[in-house]
Order: structure tokens, then C-alpha cells, then sequence
């Protein structure tokens, strides 16, 4: 789309980032076929309702928030395990060059949409996981800064048949970044693609809490092979607009997904969080469970999608999702979906908003506690039943802090 | 028991299949232009303010694209309005309506008598109104609700004799044309239907019914319904439609208003069961003051296409609504249905209860929206959605939309999806029941939360279109 064309973006930007990282001619043009794509992608789909338009992801000024060739992060990555590879694609093209041209883009394609074909196009960080067959690793960790305009990552993880791993991976604004040259807004772009082999055991948690001049886009997702399990963990507290995606397609009989998210927004903040799942295979269940917190102005999107194909017999689905709202001026929108073409399903969703029960407000006031710190315990109890999903400890610690910084 | 008889005795089919030679005093060339416009509004003898509003929403018709954007949408593509009869003046002598049936010609009198409408009228309502095409052919109501002010009447007579009314309140508060592109096109080319008003502290204590009967092939019927329930009135609205099978569509757009006064209470029931080659395109909006109660009851069970989301708008503090929904789509049936409730009050309350069933291929899908505005505090929702399929062929799709910008509220959800249990089907089967009779039962059992809603005649012809439905097809 000409409106949404950015001038300073050429066929010399993108053989520039590619030369820069010395990637193999298959990604260049992986990336080049992006940036044509740019001219006919559309932006992702966001929900309409008569004359109101949930997220508007066109107002964006990409022209202002992309600098491709300045992108700056610092990132930590540390593997825990001698087996499994975790690394940048700059480091692991010599010896799993192999790996990284089989998979990179097999789960999410690149030109999904503009936003996805604009990411691959530019990226400059992200890790390649690799967790070869049989091993089983507890302690992948990522943690990044973003420390420029604007940052593009691209994470893809391979666990091979009957593999298990615990990713946790975090993004957070650098300080210098905050401090210094960088004024305005920013934007961060993250795409994370999983396979899962034949018996896999995969959990990726995400933690976003930029600051809140930065756009955050983020696309996870997932396929399973026979017997294969994923699970995500999404939790969103940073940046002043968010949209999130996380998906599973459930490919493989008997494989499993579990989606779990987490947001809390204050001031200005807008979410704007999706959960999909597709069951293609027989004996599939997904469990889809969110819980977010709105205070002051912000605003919350959900749309949850359990699409059940027709020859997904003997599928379990189910989807959840409550929002409390802790200010007069929030405002949350939610929309869970179930498209389902074969009968031989059990599957049910529900969601809800409200506000801190009034009576639990009372019973914590009876027994001397202050009005402020009884919401603030109902508040973070509120969490706990997506906390207790949570694998690591280290992760969920994170999760609780970033809850209790936020009731201060 | 006695007094049902007459409705074990008929056979539910052949009362809607039948079909009768077109006959008509006159009708309107095919598609839509000015002139066709002219020619209704000029047949009618309306007054000019009329054809003025007719020819502004052709307009907007005119202006507006199909509305191609929705997720998952009936297909729409087959229905051109140039291949549509939009005006069909029955051959009777009396405009307006008769109010003795055997005043009505024999053929028309028959395709009544079959449906069933004259025996429902002694037994169960307080007045009838029956539409032939495009013109409502027979109305009548009870001298004592007359007395009372209580004024039902066909919509065309309504603009002549109530035309203050009339003017005031057609598409201009509830349903402009300028909603959606086929209210446009039914603000256009708009003929019969009903016009109900209810006076001060009155309680219309049976139902009145309308019933819409389509008979010829290729043509619309956009009949408009508008009813007035003032200060602490009650009044029960039933609306029955059918038309035979052709192998062209036929187009229904028809379009519903209804004005809760304050602390007044309106239930309004629709048994739908359109030729499955029907498209189903309705608009149907209430507003509700201040402690005004709208019910929305709706069975969906023919057409080829629906495409339906009554809608409230709770106006007043403390109003409230109330939605029953069920469809069931066969065989090349896409029924596209649901709910829209707007809280724009503090304390008001709605609950949506959608039921479906989807077997051989056919497609429900409940697409609803709630919004709460910011200030409609200590209002409340409850959504339940709960569907029955039958197999892998069909389509079972839930569309709920949630926008909340009021915190002081309880918001609540449900949908589930399934089978029919096998463990159910084993218990009724060990009590003697065949499978299919144990279906049967088991579909009716889902469908009670509506059937007990409507009297007994109405309930009893909805078990029985279901069970037509099902026949022979389980397996």
C-alpha cells in the first residue's frame, strides 16, 4: 500500500543489514522477497464494530519509528546446557546453517502481513534455539534491551523429537536509551517461530515491559508435531501500544497447546493481545487462559480463536479470559471466538470484566487491613492462577515484581 | 389437549410447501429505480413526506457497498436487487386488510387456513394481521383491546390514519436507513407490516400475531413493523413468516422498530421457517426507557441465508432486555444470527441466550455485541452460547464482541460447544427409545428455553418444525 510505503526503505537497506551479518544468499533473498511484499501487504487484521475500530494500528508513522540501519540492542543469552544451541543466526550459520534454511520461516510465513514481511526484511537480533533430540534443558534464557529507534528481532527455536526446553526470554528498554539521543517514539518488532518435533516439550515465556514511548508488535508462533506440546507464556506490561499475537497450529495427533497471558496497563497504555489455536490433528487439546489489569486510562483488545477443523475429531478446547478493571476511565473490549467444523469437540470459552469484588474489599477492611493494600492483595491474587502456570521460578518472580511495582 | 388437535392433525410440510398461482392487482417491473420507488409510493397513495424519506434511502442504498467486511459472513454474492420483484399488490378489493376472512379471495383464504392462522386467532390472540406479498390482506383485533385504545392496524393505513405518529417515529430514532445498506434498500421500497400502539397502563393480555407469507417466485417482501408501547404498557408481538421453495431467491428485508415507554414491557416473538431459498436480511432495533423490559424472542429455522442480530438500546436507568436466540441450520442453510444490546444507562441489564444446532452442512454462527458506555454503571450482561452439532460436515461458529468503558459493572460470557451425549442417547435408548426418537427428544429438550416462551400453539408448531428437520436425516 502506497500510504504506508516508507521512503527511506530500499533494496540497499536490506543488502546492507545482510551483508553487514555475512548471512548466506537463501536469507538475503528470504529478506528481498519481504521488502517487495511491503508493496501488497496488508496490516494485521484488527477488530471492527459498528463505528468503532478496536486498535488503530494505521496511525502509526512507520516512516518515522523505522531506522533500519541504526538498530542497537544488548542481549544476554545464556544456553545452561552444553547440548542445545542458543545463539544469534550471525553465530550458528556455519554449523546449523542447515537447520536455521529448513525451519526459519516454515511456521510463520514472512509476508503474513505488512508488519511481519517489514520485520524480516530488517532484523538485526534474535537467537536461534536449537535443542537436538532427547535433551532436555530447563534453562534457556534471553534477555534484551533495545537501545535504538527502532529493533527488529527474529527468534526461531527447533526442538527436535523428544526434546524438552524452558525459554524465557525478556526485553526491556536500555538505560542509556532512555537517557540520551533517542527522542520520541520508537518501535520494537518481534517474531518468534517454534517447531516442535514428534514428542517435544516446548514452554517459551515473554516478558515485554519497554518504556513507554516505545510501539511493540509481537507475533509468536508455534506448530506441533505428533505428541508435541507447547506452551506459551505472554506477559505484556511495558510500552505505550502493544499488539500481540501468540498461535499455535496443532498439526500433530495428540499434540497440546497451552496459552497463557498476562497484562497490566496504566496511564495510556492499549493492549491489544490475540490468542489463536487451530486443531488439525486428531486428539488435540488447547487451553487458553488470560488475565489482565487496567487502571487508570488504558485500554485493553482481546481476541481469542479456537478453530477446530474437520478432521480434528476428538478435540478439547477451552479459552478464558478475565479483565479487572481498577479505574472508572479504563476500558476493555474482548472477543473470544470458536469456529468449529467437526462435532466430535468439547470445547467452551468464557470471559469477563469487572472490578475488585466488593464484599472480598470489605472482608480484608474487617480485619483492619487499609483499603489500598486489601485492592492490592485482591489485585495480585488475581494473578495467581496464570502465576502458578508459570514453570520458572526466576520468570515468575520477574511477573510478581513488575505486578507489585505497578499497585505502588 | 382438544383445542390442539387441529395442529397433530395437519401435516407441517405440506402447510408451508404448498404453493399457489401468482395473482396480483399489481406489480412492480423488477429491480430498483427511482421510478419503481415512485410507482409503490404513488400506488399507495401515500403523502409526499413519505416518498421523500423513500427516495433519500434509496440514495443511501445506492451509496452504500455490500457489506463484504465481516469476518465469516453469509455469502451475499447471488442477491442482486435488479432480479428482485419488490411490489406485489394482492388482487383483494379492500386495502388495508378485511376482517372477516371469508371476505378474502378462496385462494388466499386457503394458503391461510392451512398455515393455520384463523384457528390460532379463536384460540390464542388478540388480534391478527396477515400479509399476501407485498399488502397486509386480512387484520383484525378484539373489540375490547379497541376500546382501550389499543390501535394495531397495517403499517400502509397506519401513514394515512396516524400519521403524526407515523412521521415521527418511521426510521427516524430506532432504524435510519443510512444503518446498514439492506435497512436502506427496505426504507426504500417498504410495504405492509404493522403498526402496534399501546396506550397508557395498558395491558394487551394475549398476543397479537402477524403472519408474512411470500407466494410468488423472485419477489421481496419488506414489510415494516413499528410498535409504540407507552408508560407502563405491556404487549406481546408474534410474527410468523413462510414462503415455498423456488429455484430463484426470494428476499426478505424487513424492518422492526419498537419504542419501550418508560417502565413498559414488550416481548416480541419470531418463528422464522422462510423456503430454503430465501435470503433473511432483517433489521430489528428497540429502545427502551426508563424501566422499559424488551424480550426478543427468535426461532430461526428456514431460509437459505439469515443474517439477524435484533438489537436494544437501553436508554433509560434500570432498563433492561432480554435475548433468546435459536437457530438451526440444515443442509445449505448458513444462519448468521445473534444479538447487539447497547447499555447506555446506569443500571440497566440484559442476558443473551443463544441455542444451535447445525447438522448435514449447514452453518450457525451466534455474532453478538455488548457495549456498556462509560457511565452505565452498576449495569450487567450475561452471555450464553451453547451448541449442538451433528456432524463434521456442518460449521458451529461463536462471535461475541465485548466493549466495556464503564468499570462499575458485571460482565459475563459463556459459550460451549458439543455433541449430542452418547451417554444420553444410551439412557433413552434403555427406556425403549429408538435413536432417532431419543435425538429428537434430546433436541427438543435444548430448544425448551424458547418454546416455553411462546403460547402453547406456537410451541408445539416449533417442536414440530424441528422435528421435520430432523426426520430421516440421523444416522
Amino acid at each position: 500500500m502506497s500510504t504506508k510505503a516508507i521512503e527511506s526503505l530500499s533494496e540497499d537497506t536490506v543488502r546492507h543489514i545482510a551483508e553487514e551479518r555475512d548471512e548466506p544468499e537463501w536469507l538475503l533473498e528470504t529478506r528481498l522477497n519481504a521488502l517487495e511484499a511491503l508493496e501488497t501487504a496488508e496490516l494485521p487484521d484488527v477488530i471492527q464494530t459498528p463505528g468503532r475500530r478496536w486498535t488503530d494500528l494505521e496511525a502509526l508513522d512507520f516512516e518515522a519509528l523505522v531506522d533500519p540501519l541504526n538498530q542497537s540492542d544488548a542481549t544476554e543469552r545464556t544456553a545452561g546446557d552444553d547440548e542445545v544451541v542458543v545463539a544469534p543466526f550471525t553465530e550458528a550459520f556455519a554449523e546449523h546453517g542447515d537447520v536455521l534454511e529448513e525451519h526459519f520461516g516454515s511456521v510463520l510465513d514472512p509476508e503474513h502481513n505488512y508488519l511481519t514481511a517489514l520485520s524480516v526484511a530488517l532484523f538485526t537480533t534474535g537467537t536461534f534455539v536449537y535443542v537436538p533430540e532427547g535433551v532436555d534443558v530447563e534453562d534457556v534464557k534471553i534477555r534484551a534491551e533495545m537501545n535504538s529507534r527502532s529493533l527488529f528481532s527474529q527468534t526461531l527455536v527447533v526442538a527436535e523429537e523428544s526434546s524438552s526446553v524452558t525459554i524465557l526470554e525478556s526485553i526491556e528498554s536500555g538505560s542509556e536509551a532512555a537517557a540520551s539521543d533517542i527522542e520520541g517514539d520508537r518501535y520494537f518488532s518481534n517474531l518468534v517461530e517454534v517447531v516442535g518435533g514428534e514428542n517435544a516439550d516446548v514452554q517459551f515465556g515473554s516478558l515485554q515491559n519497554l518504556d513507554d514511548d516505545t510501539y511493540t508488535y509481537s507475533l509468536k508462533r508455534g506448530v506441533t508435531d505428533t505428541y508435541a506440546t507447547i506452551d506459551w507464556i505472554e506477559s505484556n506490561f511495558g510500552s505505550k501500544l502493544t499488539r500481540s499475537d501468540v498461535e499455535t497450529e496443532l498439526n500433530g495427533d495428540g499434540s497440546e497447546s497451552q496459552i497463557v497471558g498476562t497484562f497490566f496497563g496504566s496511564e495510556d497504555q492499549h493492549f491489544d493481545v490475540n490468542a489463536r489455536v487451530w486443531h488439525q490433528a486428531e486428539h488435540t487439546t488447547a487451553d487458553l487462559v488470560t488475565r489482565g489489569v487496567l487502571d487508570d486510562v488504558a485500554r485493553s483488545v482481546y481476541e481469542g480463536v479456537q478453530d477446530v477443523g474437520r478432521d480434528a475429531w476428538n478435540t478439547s478446547s477451552y479459552q478464558r479470559e478475565n479483565t479487572l478493571m481498577l479505574s472508572d476511565d479504563a476500558e476493555a473490549d474482548a472477543s473470544p471466538k470458536l469456529i468449529i467444523h467437526n462435532h466430535d469437540t468439547e470445547a467452551s470459552h468464557s470471559a469477563t470484566v469487572g472490578q475488585v469484588d466488593a464484599e472480598d474489599l470489605f472482608y480484608l477492611e474487617s480485619r483492619s487491613i487499609d483499603p489500598k493494600t486489601a485492592r492490592n492483595m485482591l489485585v495480585e491474587g488475581f494473578f495467581v492462577p496464570v502465576l502458578e502456570e508459570i514453570a520458572v521460578d526466576e520468570f515468575r518472580e520477574d511477573v510478581e515484581e513488575l505486578v507489585i511495582e505497578r499497585l505502588q | 389437549m382438544s383445542s390442539q388437535d387441529h395442529l397433530k392433525e395437519t401435516d407441517t410440510e405440506a402447510r408451508f410447501e404448498f404453493k399457489k398461482e401468482e395473482k396480483s392487482a399489481f406489480k412492480s417491473e423488477k429491480g430498483l429505480t427511482e421510478e419503481t420507488v415512485r410507482v409503490i409510493s404513488e400506488d399507495k397513495d401515500e403523502p409526499e413526506w413519505m416518498l421523500e424519506r423513500r427516495l433519500r434511502a434509496l440514495e443511501q442504498f445506492q451509496a452504500m457497498p455490500m457489506p463484504t467486511d465481516w469476518p465469516e459472513a453469509p455469502d451475499l454474492s447471488e442477491v442482486d436487487i435488479d432480479q428482485i420483484v419488490p411490489y406485489i399488490r394482492p388482487d383483494i378489493d379492500v386495502r388495508g386488510g378485511v376482517d372477516d376472512w371469508t371476505d378474502l379471495p378462496d385462494e388466499i383464504k386457503d394458503t391461510f387456513d392451512k398455515l393455520g392462522i384463523p384457528e390460532a386467532e379463536k384460540n390464542a390472540l388478540s388480534g391478527v394481521g396477515a400479509q399476501y406479498e407485498s399488502e397486509i390482506v386480512y387484520q383484525n383485533m378484539q373489540e375490547r383491546w379497541e376500546e382501550k385504545g389499543v390501535v394495531f392496524c397495517d403499517m400502509d393505513k397506519a401513514v394515512q390514519e396516524h400519521e403524526e405518529l407515523v412521521k415521527e417515529y418511521f426510521m427516524t430514532k430506532a432504524v435510519p436507513p443510512s444503518d446498514n445498506k439492506f435497512a436502506a434498500l427496505h426504507g426504500a421500497i417498504w410495504s405492509g407490516g404493522s403498526f402496534v400502539y399501546v396506550p397508557e397502563d395498558t395491558t394487551v393480555e394475549m398476543p397479537i400475531q402477524a403472519y408474512f407469507r411470500m407466494n410468488s417466485e423472485g419477489m421481496g417482501q419488506f414489510e415494516h413493523t413499528l410498535i409504540i408501547a407507552e408508560e407502563g404498557s405491556e404487549v406481546h408481538y408474534i410474527e410468523g413468516c413462510s414462503a415455498p421453495k423456488y429455484s430463484a431467491f426470494n428476499l426478505h428485508s424487513g424492518g422492526v422498530e419498537v419504542f419501550v415507554g418508560e417502565d413498559a414491557h414488550v416481548q416480541y416473538s419470531t418463528v422464522q421457517n422462510w423456503s430454503k431459498n430465501t435470503y433473511n436480511l432483517n433489521t430489528k432495533r428497540a429502545i427502551a426507557e426508563k424501566g422499559g423490559r424488551m424480550e426478543w424472542i427468535s426461532g430461526s429455522m428456514g431460509s437459505k441465508a439469515t443474517m439477524l442480530y435484533p438489537s436494544t438500546i437501553l436508554k433509560g436507568r434500570g432498563a433492561s432486555d432480554n435475548h433468546i436466540t435459536i437457530a438451526f441450520a440444515g443442509e445449505g442453510q448458513d444462519i448468521d444470527t445473534g444479538a447487539k444490546v447497547y447499555h447506555n444507562a446506569p443500571e440497566t441489564k440484559s442476558t443473551i441466550e443463544s441455542k444451535s444446532i447445525s447438522k448435514d452442512g449447514g452453518r450457525t454462527n451466534y455474532r453478538g455485541l455488548v457495549h456498556i458506555a462509560d457511565g452505565a454503571e452498576n449495569s450487567s450482561t450475561a452471555v450464553e452460547c451453547d451448541a449442538l452439532m451433528f456432524d463434521n460436515e456442518s460449521t458451529s461458529d461463536t462471535m461475541p464482541y465485548m466493549e466495556i468503558n464503564e468499570s462499575k459493572v458485571d460482565v459475563a460470557h459463556e459459550a460451549t460447544v458439543g455433541k449430542i451425549g452418547d451417554e444420553d442417547i444410551f439412557y433413552l435408548q434403555s427406556r425403549g427409545l429408538d435413536d432417532d426418537d431419543a435425538k429428537q427428544m434430546i433436541v427438543s429438550g435444548f430448544i425448551e428455553p424458547i418454546t416455553e416462551e411462546l403460547p402453547i400453539e406456537y410451541a408445539v408448531e416449533l417442536n414440530r418444525l424441528v422435528e421435520l428437520e430432523m426426520e430421516g436425516s440421523l444416522g
